[in-house]
């Protein structure tokens, strides 16, 4: 595909004989870009989240792949360090770079228009720590964004459905990888467009996400992906951020930076 | 005998083997129990209690009367007694961790398969598995319109209401609703179905003829979610358990205002209506009871005590 194409030209439409029962006619191509280790767990969390966008595009009509090339791409999945990201934001900038794995606060306070960033900022976990710590001032507990024993709001099925893809438990990253293509096919059937831009933009403002985490995410004007964290313990799951009796627990804003330095 | 007072007489015994007198008990399966309750439909009293397997979850009776079916997630497999002996009378496989299920006019069970993203029909005489239906990812809440010719599967991480058709077993129609939808019901003309969205907070209103959603909106809180939904005999008003919520919320079905909450026991989830219409039952997970509404009023008559985690319910009337 040619390089000087608007970005809709990598959303191609294919006419394709279907199966009895899957009652789509037309599947719309939607080719992403994933850029880092393909032996990474990020990679693997990006092929579940591709699988799973891929049932729901046998009925809804799509399509989705990961390795187009960033110019090609509908979006890309960034599993890179803080100054890479920065030069896929400012080479790409019509399209939504998803964060996987780059942790910076400077990140987050430079608000990037076309990068969400899926994966915690240190500052997030920070919070959360401190409000556990509130409560619990004896703990060691160290906040992530995900755990391979987390149960509640069906986030065991998620752990289930990767470890027997993957043959490995789900961590923070994977689940980011595996967040960012659910986001973008989410966005793609609500917004109902598979244009670049239209999507980052409904990315950015029109989100309701189910990350299985029990509740509805979405986007921070700084590109951060509000979420609730775990605090884990001795490889256990100890208690969720917002922490209940610090705050209320739906006050995802009370971890990390809320909105953008004026 | 004459020859027509023979026909007579077998269709006469016929019909009575197939239709057994309603004993106008309730069942209740209670999740952490391992157990189904008993109630007198009358007196709302429990009358025994039966053990039953490993977690039961979904629960239902057959058109006739003379069977119910439940769930038993962690045997992988659906139990058959008798509601006026409570005997067992037989038990089949299940697919892996069997939870929401309906039962068709026709007989049938229709089951969603949570890990294996399909839903499965079964011969609950049999056991035969009649077909098997791809879905989307966590297939949760099953409803089947009252013609049997409509079946709604909730996809709970696709984001979908997926109708099968019957007798074809394809797939009509996928319809996206908001995150998390959980559960769906049908008027009783079957033209219209309502289904609630656990993650989007969301209850929406379905014209089966097009597919397309008619009204939608929100209800609950952050911590509070819809669950179960049930609609009136009359089409007029629509019930939905509120989970964290501890009520049950009373809306105008066709405009989806919320009319009144109804205070019920801790974290309501399940909800059965009685066939006249007069009755409405809630199945209220923490405080281990159950609620019996009066729906001309739309107050809570009685509780009932139940085992731990109440899930399902079903009336034999």
């Amino acid at each position: 595909m040619c390089s000087k194409c608007s970005p809709m030209i990598s959303a191609t439409v294919i006419t394709m004989a279907l199966l009895a029962g899957n009652s789509v006619a037309e599947t719309t191509e939607i080719n992403l870009s994933f850029i880092g280790d393909t032996n990474s767990l990020a990679y693997q969390g990006a092929q579940q989240g591709r699988d799973e966008a891929n049932i729901q595009g046998r009925f809804m009509g799509q399509n989705y792949t990961l390795n187009a090339s960033p110019e090609d791409s509908t979006a890309i999945v960034a599993a890179v360090d803080a100054e890479s990201l920065r030069k896929l934001s400012a080479s790409h900038p019509n399209k939504t770079i998803f964060n996987l794995t780059a942790e910076d606060d400077a990140l987050r306070s430079e608000c990037l228009a076309n990068v969400v960033h899926i994966i915690p900022s240190k500052a997030m976990k920070r919070d959360a720590e401190a409000q556990w710590l509130q409560k619990n001032p004896d703990s060691s507990a160290k906040a992530q964004t995900w755990h391979p024993t987390f149960r509640k709001y069906a986030a065991s099925q998620l752990n289930s459905r990767f470890s027997k893809t993957h043959s490995v438990k789900m961590d923070d990253t994977a689940w980011a990888g595996w967040a960012a293509v659910k986001i973008l096919s989410d966005s793609v059937v609500r917004g109902q467009t598979s244009e670049a831009q239209t999507l980052l933009n409904f990315i950015k403002s029109d989100l309701a996400f189910d990350g299985q985490k029990g509740i509805s995410l979405n986007v921070r004007n700084t590109g951060q992906l509000r979420q609730p964290l775990l605090l884990i313990e001795n490889d256990k799951i100890a208690g969720e951020a917002p922490v209940r009796g610090v705050t209320k627990t739906s006050n995802l804003d009370s971890l990390g930076l809320a909105s953008c330095p004026k | 005998m004459k020859l027509s007072s023979v026909v007579l007489l077998s269709v006469s015994i016929l019909a009575q083997a197939a239709f057994a007198e309603p004993t106008g008990r309730v069942f209740v399966t209670n999740e952490k129990s391992d157990s189904v309750s008993v109630i007198n439909g009358s007196t709302n009293k429990v009358e025994a209690t039966i053990d039953i397997g490993e977690r039961p979850r979904g629960i239902g009776i057959s058109p006739d009367g003379s069977e119910v079916y439940v769930a038993i997630s962690e045997e992988n497999k659906i139990v058959a007694f008798d509601p006026q002996s409570l005997k067992i009378i037989r038990e089949f496989d299940a697919g892996e961790d069997p939870e929401a299920f309906a039962v068709h006019p026709n007989g049938n069970i229709y089951i969603s398969n949570e890990d294996d993203a399909k839903a499965t029909v079964i011969n609950p005489k049999s056991g035969e598995i009649i077909a098997e239906i791809h879905v989307g990812l966590e297939p949760e809440g099953v409803a089947i319109s009252p013609d049997g010719k409509q079946v709604i599967v909730t996809s709970e991480s696709t984001n979908m209401l997926h109708v099968i058709a019957v007798p074809e077993h394809n797939i009509s129609a996928n319809i996206l609703v908001g995150a998390r939808p959980r559960a769906a019901t049908f008027t009783t003309d079957s033209k219209f179905a309502y289904a609630t969205a656990e993650i989007g907070g969301e209850v929406l209103k379905v014209d089966m003829a097009s597919g397309k959603i008619i009204a939608k909106t929100s209800l609950g809180d952050d911590k509070a979610k819809p669950k179960d939904v049930l609609v009136s005999k009359d089409g007029k008003t629509l019930y939905v358990a509120g989970g964290r919520m501890n009520q049950v919320m009373v809306l105008d079905a066709n405009t989806l205002e919320l009319l009144k909450g109804i205070p019920v026991g801790k974290r309501v989830w399940g909800l059965a209506m009685s066939k006249d219409g007069k009755r409405i039952y809630s199945s209220n997970g923490v405080s281990s009871d159950i609620s019996v509404i009066n729906t001309e009023k739309n107050e809570v008559i009685a509780t009932i005590k139940v085992g731990k985690f109440p899930w399902g319910i079903v009336i034999d009337d």
